[in-house]
C-alpha cells in the first residue's frame, strides 16, 4: 500500500452514519466548546455531550477526583444546568460551530419518566443526531447505576424513551454488573439501536495520612488506561450477545488502543480521560487509527469490527 | 476584567530546575507564546512526561514572566510534584496548556494594595506585585512562612513593596506567629483599597474576613483538584454565590465575597 491510499473510515450505529468511528466519551468533552481551541471538531465521527438531565443538577461536593495508577477516580455527580439551558447554549453553539459534525446527547435521569422527558424535549431540536441514555452513572444516589444493574429496570427506561423519538438510542452500560450481556440482550429487547460500553468503574481511594476518602462522596467512577483491559474484554462479551452495534471505550489514548476495541467488536470508540491529559487526543487516536489502516492494508475500517483471531 | 485569550498547547522546554528552600523548586521553562501572553495570577497546567502511572496534568500558577520564559514556583506535596524536581534540560517531553484562568483584577483608580501571601501562596503573586509597581500602586506585602527560609520570592516582593511583613511559624524572621496577626494589624493600621491573598485556604478565608470587617475588597487564588484544566470536566469547582464555578477558568482568582468557604474542603495533594 502506498501512503496515499485511501482509506474508507465510515461506520454505522444503525440509521447513524459517522464519518470515522472516534468519538469523544460523555463527561470527558463537555460539549465541545472547551476544546475548539486545541481539535477540529468537525473531524469527530460524532460529539457525546455532557449528561443533560431535565431540571438542572447541581453535582456533588469537592474533591471530586483522585488521581491513581494509570487512571483516576470521578465523582463528578452529572452536574449540568438542565435540557432547557443546554439547547439554548451548547446545542445553538454546537450548530454553529460544528454545523457537521453529527451531535449524541447523553440523557441522564432519576427516574423512567425523567430520562423520558429529556429526550422529548430534545428530540423538537434538529441538531441532535441520536441519544445516549447513561443508565450506568455511579455517582448519584437515585438513577443511574441503579437502572444499570438490572434488566427489566434498564429494559424500562429504553422502552419509555423509545416511545417518544424515532432516533437512534445509544444506551450506555456499566460495568458493575456480574453479567453485562445479559444486560445488553434487555436493553436490545426493549428498542435500543446501539449500546456504549463501558461506564466508569466503581472505585475507591483513601488518604492513609488523612484517614479519610481522597473524594468526598466517598466511593466515585474509575476510568483511563488502568480499565482498558476489563473495557475490551466486556466488548468482546456483548458483541458476541447482541446483533446490534457496540461502542467501545475504556481508557483510549492512541489509535491501536481504538483498534483493540474495533478487534473486540466495537463498531466505534470513544475517547474520554484521555482528553484531560492531551486535549488534541480525539485527534490523535484518528490519525492512529487511518495510520494502522495504512499501515496493514486496511481498506475499511469496518472490516476490522470484531476480526480478532481466536 | 480583561478577557483573556484562548490557551495554547505549547511544547516547553526546561532551561532550570533549582531547588530554593526545602521541598521547594523553582522551574524556569522556555515556552514563548505562553510567556507573551500570560496575565497575573494565571495558571499553566503540565504535562511532565509520558509513560509513567501518574496520568494526569499538574496545574502550577506562573510566578514570572521574562522575556520567552516562565518561571514556576512549586512545593514537592506528591507524586507529581516530585517527579517535577526531578526533571531537567534533558527532558524533552513536556507540553503545558497555558496560559489558563481568571487572574488578579486590578480596577482602575486602585492605588494601595495588601499583598498577603502564606507559604507557596507567594507563586501567583510574583507578577502581580510587578505589575502593581510598574502602574504605580503602593503594595505592602506581608508574608507568612514555616521558617525563614521557605518565604519564597522575599527579594522580589522587597524590591518592588513599599513595605514587606514578615511572619514565620518558629520565629526565625520577622514576628513569630501566624501572617494572619500581621494582616489585622495592617488593616487597622493603614489604609487600602485592595487585598490580594493566597495561601491555605482557611489562611484566605482568614483574611477575607478581615478585609471585610475593614471593608477592603479582597481577591484570592483558590486551588483545587483539576482534570482537564480547561473547563470542561468540572472537577475543580468552587461553590459561590452565584452557583458552582470552575477554578480552572471562571478562578483560579475570585473576590472572596463570591466564595462559599467550606470547613471541610480538604488540601489537594498532588
Amino acid at each position: 500500500m502506498t501512503m496515499d491510499a485511501h482509506v474508507d473510515l465510515s461506520v454505522a450505529l444503525g440509521e447513524l452514519e459517522l464519518a470515522n468511528p472516534v468519538m469523544t466519551a460523555s463527561g470527558t468533552f463537555a460539549s465541545g466548546r472547551e476544546f475548539a481551541a486545541f481539535v477540529d471538531l468537525n473531524r469527530l465521527g460524532a460529539v457525546v455531550t455532557k449528561g443533560v438531565s431535565a431540571q438542572p443538577w447541581d453535582g456533588n461536593e469537592s474533591p471530586r477526583i483522585a488521581e491513581t495508577p494509570s487512571g483516576m477516580l470521578n465523582s463528578i455527580g452529572l452536574q449540568n444546568p438542565g435540557a432547557e439551558a443546554f439547547c439554548a447554549k451548547d446545542l445553538v453553539w454546537l450548530k454553529e460551530h460544528a454545523p457537521r459534525v453529527p451531535v449524541i446527547v447523553n440523557v441522564s435521569g432519576h427516574t423512567v419518566d425523567e430520562y423520558a422527558a429529556v429526550v422529548e424535549r430534545l428530540d423538537e431540536e434538529c441538531a441532535v443526531s441520536a441519544y445516549e441514555i447513561n443508565i450506568s452513572c455511579p455517582n448519584v444516589d437515585e438513577g443511574g447505576l441503579a437502572f444499570g444493574t438490572s434488566c427489566p429496570a434498564a429494559a424500562a427506561v429504553v422502552a419509555a424513551c423509545r416511545e417518544v423519538t424515532t432516533r437512534p438510542l445509544i444506551v450506555k452500560l456499566s460495568p458493575n454488573v456480574s453479567d453485562i450481556a445479559e444486560i445488553a440482550r434487555a436493553v436490545e429487547a426493549a428498542g435500543a439501536d446501539a449500546v456504549s460500553l463501558i461506564n466508569t468503574l466503581l472505585g475507591m481511594a483513601i488518604d492513609v495520612d488523612t484517614r479519610r476518602p481522597m473524594l468526598a462522596r466517598g466511593v466515585g467512577g474509575l476510568s483511563g488506561p488502568a480499565i482498558r483491559p476489563v473495557a475490551v474484554r466486556m466488548v468482546w462479551q456483548v458483541a458476541r450477545a447482541v446483533t446490534i452495534p457496540v461502542v467501545g471505550m475504556g481508557g483510549i489514548m492512541t489509535g491501536r488502543d481504538a483498534i483493540e476495541f474495533m478487534l473486540a467488536g466495537a463498531t466505534a470508540v470513544a475517547v474520554g480521560t484521555a482528553n484531560f491529559i492531551d486535549p488534541t487526543a480525539t485527534m490523535r487516536v484518528l490519525d492512529g487509527v487511518e495510520e494502522y489502516c495504512r499501515k496493514h492494508g486496511v481498506k475499511r475500517v469496518r472490516d476490522l469490527i470484531g476480526a480478532v483471531s481466536l | 476584567m480583561t478577557v483573556s485569550p484562548q490557551p495554547v498547547l505549547e511544547t516547553v522546554r526546561v532551561l532550570a530546575n533549582e531547588r530554593i528552600a526545602t521541598g521547594v523548586g523553582l522551574l524556569t521553562l522556555q515556552a514563548p507564546r505562553i510567556a507573551r501572553s500570560v496575565e497575573p495570577g494565571q495558571f499553566v497546567h503540565l504535562r511532565i512526561g509520558v509513560g509513567r502511572t501518574e496520568i494526569l496534568r499538574r496545574p502550577f500558577s506562573v510566578h514570572r514572566a521574562v522575556g520567552d520564559r516562565i518561571e514556576i514556583l512549586y512545593q514537592v506535596v506528591g507524586a507529581g510534584t516530585a517527579r517535577l524536581a526531578r526533571v531537567g534540560p534533558a527532558d524533552e517531553d513536556l507540553d503545558a496548556i497555558g496560559p489558563v484562568g481568571h487572574g488578579w483584577d486590578v480596577p482602575a483608580g486602585t492605588s494601595h494594595a495588601l499583598l498577603v501571601t502564606g507559604g507557596l501562596g507567594a507563586a501567583p503573586m510574583g507578577m502581580l506585585a510587578e505589575r502593581l509597581a510598574a502602574q504605580g500602586v503602593a503594595c505592602v506585602v506581608a508574608m507568612g512562612a514555616p521558617t525563614a527560609e521557605r518565604l519564597v520570592a522575599r527579594e522580589l516582593f522587597e524590591s518592588v513593596a513599599r513595605k514587606v511583613v514578615l511572619t514565620t511559624d518558629d520565629g526565625t524572621a520577622g514576628t513569630r506567629g501566624l501572617v494572619t496577626v500581621a494582616t489585622e494589624r495592617l488593616l487597622a493600621e493603614e489604609r487600602f483599597d485592595m487585598v490580594y491573598a493566597c495561601g491555605p485556604e482557611g489562611m484566605q478565608r482568614a483574611v477575607a474576613s478581615q478585609a471585610a470587617v475593614a471593608g477592603v475588597r479582597c481577591q484570592v487564588s483558590l486551588e483545587r483538584l483539576m482534570a482537564c484544566g480547561i473547563g470542561a470536566c468540572l472537577s475543580c469547582v468552587v461553590t459561590t454565590t452565584n452557583g458552582r464555578k470552575r477554578a480552572c477558568v471562571d478562578g483560579p482568582v475570585f473576590y472572596a465575597e463570591e466564595v462559599v468557604w467550606y470547613a471541610s474542603e480538604v488540601p489537594p495533594k498532588h
